[in-house]
């Protein structure tokens, strides 16, 4: 490639450009925090309180960052939130039936991975939107686990404890006073989740393929990529995710209602444009849906701490989500 | 210059995506001139235009209307001002009227204060379609049912409808003939030529040399972001002009075969049918080149579509090397050493938000990865250089988007890929569509030296000098059936539209 002095020089400065316009959310994460440690001094920013904060986010970040995958194709996933409660469903039903809870588990992941593999068929192979196709299937997973369950919430004595411990179990990393600081199994799982998808999407060839039919989906297939499986693959994974992002929530509550993941999945499409806010070209990244995630995650634990009522927070959040956005696409506008 | 210029600007700079786009550039257009600005793509043509547009900010400039200083935040500036704009691609809304269309900038005439008067509204557009000789156009046709060249001698005649302010003063038209016929460009010129009369300007931005010397006064020349050159129509010429542009001798247009043909045959096409095309069928040689040449919509995208596995096959047979590709597909016909680079690099070539690197390793992924599976983005990025620089691709390094490329470069992306790993066949579908004079000598140099490692080549062009000037035979396509192979030398121009059209077959 020819290149000469002058376009060294001006790619620098390019370099800065971009850094700001990209770094906007970054810094608002920041802000956010510092608030906070004013606000809330002794608490907020304690090891304990950032590892509640890592447990309370896990379930939502392993659905954000599975969902990041199909977003990364100009996808939707919408079903994500009601495959969260059927995966719970399923499991806990087995487990009422007395099966091991391996089995539960592994069954409700069969369930995602089948579920994904229907909204894949419909987008891919039968050529419906993918906004229609999981809204649709939305519906149908919703009404399945009512069914499954008589829409009553299964708890108690039917949730075994091994399944129920494992979401308050830890790795013991320290003490603080009396109590034993445990690195939350839940945190580990998620952080396990954004290892695999972030190796996935940004060293693999699937990863790369995805992101050139997210940019094209017509030039990616007459380069000779196999856009319909590859489609197809993805809204498997994100139905796994989803899946598993259920299967925690019941643990955690140790129990599970046919509509308990119904508040995840706009909490997850709104992590992962809060990441594509960090990127140069609007691409939604694992590492940016982490801090969209986080930026969720930490507003809610502050404003709760602050004693903020939940629906100011509701309203703080959508303006924040909304804010994020629009000054990303301003400082776009103006190159 | 005796005369104010009725718009001048001096020292405009701007820096873009990587690339010093403007340095320094100065310009003037004098009152009942017309003033063509010529240059490669990626010269700095479009962003002197959309600065005076309002919708590029320079990072500095001069600009003054009729002495006065001006700057141009906003396009809305641009039009207040006075500054008229005319694009190839102007978009229409096709659900509305031509009249509708013309007035979409002004304020409807209304009746009772907020009515929208209908009759006069009609009758103000068919004014400005008389004005202009096209008043063949009835303003209350729907703009969906307008045929593309009307359209866009309508979009042209927005730009002259003047509503409650005074009569603009300056057009700017950007390769305003590229999608009209000769017909149509003929009126275009008589308006523009109305327009010189009433004391306007006119920047008129063009490709074709034959329509500079029709049209303009006075031309300026630029390259790699400056202003090289501007003189008085009749005291320059095209060759000085091209040598300006490019700033080489061009001493031949089409470099000529070098190395004899070899009698292996690469690809043999039998009783070939698609949904589109049908009856085709032939024989390609290793190093030969094969043209497709038809009239729009004759089946020659169609048929580099069904070689590449885009379209399914209803019949007949593709043998590469003597194997027969029954179930091709884009992604075997890659894996078989098939490189296609398609006829509008923008939707269907790149993808645009990402690298030069990632567009370029594209198709070849699964070879260049480890295991097929973990990107190694060393020897991606190595083999992008290379490639890059055998296609003299101009940029700051394989990991600049796509998107901050001009055309040509762009081009040389689709060119770099297909030459990742040497192909058995190259198929091209109108590869210098849009491309500058500079850049196509590069892509015909490259053509010719892909042939010469004994790779087959298929190019399907609407340009029949180029058609003439580097194929060993050409293929007639005619309403999709194949009519016709025909050697290409010896054969002219005309009579290769001759059958085209179909007048008098003739068989190789």
């Amino acid at each position: 490639m020819t290149t000469d002095a002058s376009i060294e020089q001006t790619a620098a400065r390019i370099q800065w450009g971009r850094l700001l316009r990209t770094s906007g959310t970054l810094i608002g994460f920041l802000a956010i925090i510092v608030f906070f440690t004013i606000n809330i001094p002794n608490t907020f920013l304690t090891v304990a309180n950032w590892l509640n904060i890592s447990q309370q986010v896990s379930m939502l970040a392993v659905i954000a960052f599975t969902m990041t995958i199909v977003m990364v194709m100009g996808d939707f996933d919408l079903s994500v939130g009601s495959m969260a409660s059927l995966a719970g469903i399923i499991a806990a039903l087995l487990f009422r039936d007395s099966q091991p809870v391996i089995v539960g588990v592994l069954v409700a992941l069969g369930v995602g991975l089948l579920g994904g593999l229907f909204n894949g068929v419909l987008v891919s192979y039968v050529g419906i939107m993918p906004f229609v196709a999981t809204l649709g299937t939305l519906t149908m997973f919703s009404g399945l686990a009512f069914l499954l369950s008589g829409g009553e919430t299964i708890f108690g004595r039917d949730i075994p404890a091994d399944f129920s411990g494992f979401a308050r179990g830890g790795i013991p990393v320290g003490m603080v006073g009396e109590r034993t600081l445990l690195f939350p199994n839940l945190t580990l799982i998620a952080l396990i989740v954004l290892a695999v998808v972030w190796a996935l999407l940004e060293q693999t060839t699937f990863g790369r393929r995805l992101y050139a039919i997210g940019g094209n989906a017509e030039a990616a297939l007459l380069g000779g990529v196999r856009v319909r499986l590859l489609r197809l693959i993805a809204f498997m994974l994100t139905g796994f995710g989803a899946a598993l992002g259920g299967l925690m929530y019941a643990s955690r509550v140790a129990s599970a209602n046919p509509t308990q993941g119904a508040g995840l999945m706009l909490d997850a499409i709104a992590a992962v444009f809060l990441g594509m806010t960090m990127s140069e070209e609007g691409e939604p990244h694992v590492l940016g849906t982490l801090i969209g995630v986080l930026i969720l995650g930490v507003l809610d634990n502050g404003l709760t701490q602050m004693r903020v009522d939940s629906y100011v927070r509701e309203i703080l959040i959508g303006a924040i989500i909304v804010a994020a956005v629009t000054s990303s696409s301003l400082a776009k506008r103006g190159r | 210059m005796s005369a104010t210029p009725l718009l001048s600007v001096r020292h405009a700079e701007k820096h873009f995506g990587g690339t010093p786009a403007l340095v320094d550039a100065a310009l003037d257009l004098l009152p009942g001139e017309v003033h063509a600005l010529m240059g490669e793509n990626g010269a700095g043509k479009s962003t002197l235009i959309k600065i005076l547009a309002g919708v590029v900010n320079p990072d500095r400039a001069e600009i003054a209307l009729s002495g006065q200083a001006v700057s141009i935040p906003n396009p809305q500036t641009a039009f207040d001002l006075g500054l008229r704009f005319i694009h190839q691609e102007l978009a229409v809304v096709p659900q509305l009227s031509v009249a509708e269309n013309l007035f979409l900038s002004h304020a409807y005439p209304r009746r009772a204060g907020f009515l929208v008067d209908w009759r006069r509204l009609n009758q103000s557009a068919k004014t400005v379609l008389d004005q202009l000789g096209i008043a063949h156009i009835d303003p209350r046709t729907r703009m969906a049912r307008v045929g593309t060249g009307d359209q866009m001698l309508v979009k042209i005649a927005s730009a002259f409808v003047t509503g409650d302010r005074q009569t603009p003063a300056v057009y700017i038209m950007d390769e305003p003939t590229a999608a009209l016929t000769s017909e149509e460009v003929t009126r275009l010129f008589g308006v523009i030529r109305e327009l010189k009369l009433q004391g306007c300007a006119v920047l008129y931005v063009s490709h074709r040399l034959e329509e500079i010397f029709q049209i303009a006064d006075r031309v300026t020349v630029m390259r790699d972001g400056c202003v090289v050159g501007s003189a008085l129509i009749n005291e320059t010429s095209s060759e000085k002009l091209i040598r300006q542009m490019t700033g080489r001798e061009l001493s031949q247009t089409f470099p000529a075969r070098e190395t004899p043909l070899d009698s292996h045959i690469v690809l043999a096409v039998r009783n070939l049918a698609t949904e589109y095309v049908c009856e085709v069928g032939f024989d390609l040689r290793a190093g030969e080149i094969l043209g497709l040449a038809g009239l729009a919509g004759a089946g020659c995208t169609e048929l580099l579509r069904a070689l590449v596995g885009a379209d399914p096959l209803r019949h007949g047979e593709i043998r590469l090397d003597g194997e027969t590709r029954a179930d091709l597909t884009p992604v075997s016909a890659w894996e078989r050493g098939f490189a296609y680079v398609p006829e509008e690099r923008r939707s269907q070539g790149l993808i645009l938000s990402r690298s030069i690197r990632d567009n370029i390793t594209l198709p070849h992924l699964q070879k260049i990865s480890r295991g097929g599976i973990l990107l190694d983005r060393r020897s991606e990025e190595q083999l992008s250089s290379v490639v890059g620089a055998s296609v003299r691709l101009k940029a700051i390094g394989p990991r600049q988007t796509v998107r901050e490329l001009s055309g040509g470069n762009q081009q040389k992306v689709m060119f770099a890929r297909a030459m990742s790993r040497t192909p058995r066949l190259l198929l091209l579908d109108e590869p210098t569509r849009g491309v500058d004079v500079g850049a196509k000598f590069d892509i015909y140099t490259l053509i010719r030296q892909v042939s010469a490692q004994s790779v087959g080549v298929v190019l399907a062009s609407s340009d029949l000098a180029e058609l003439l000037g580097l194929c060993d035979r050409i293929l007639i396509l005619r309403e999709g059936r194949q009519t016709a192979i025909v050697a290409a030398s010896g054969l002219s121009q005309h009579e290769l539209l001759t059958l085209c059209y179909g007048d008098g077959d003739r068989d190789d």
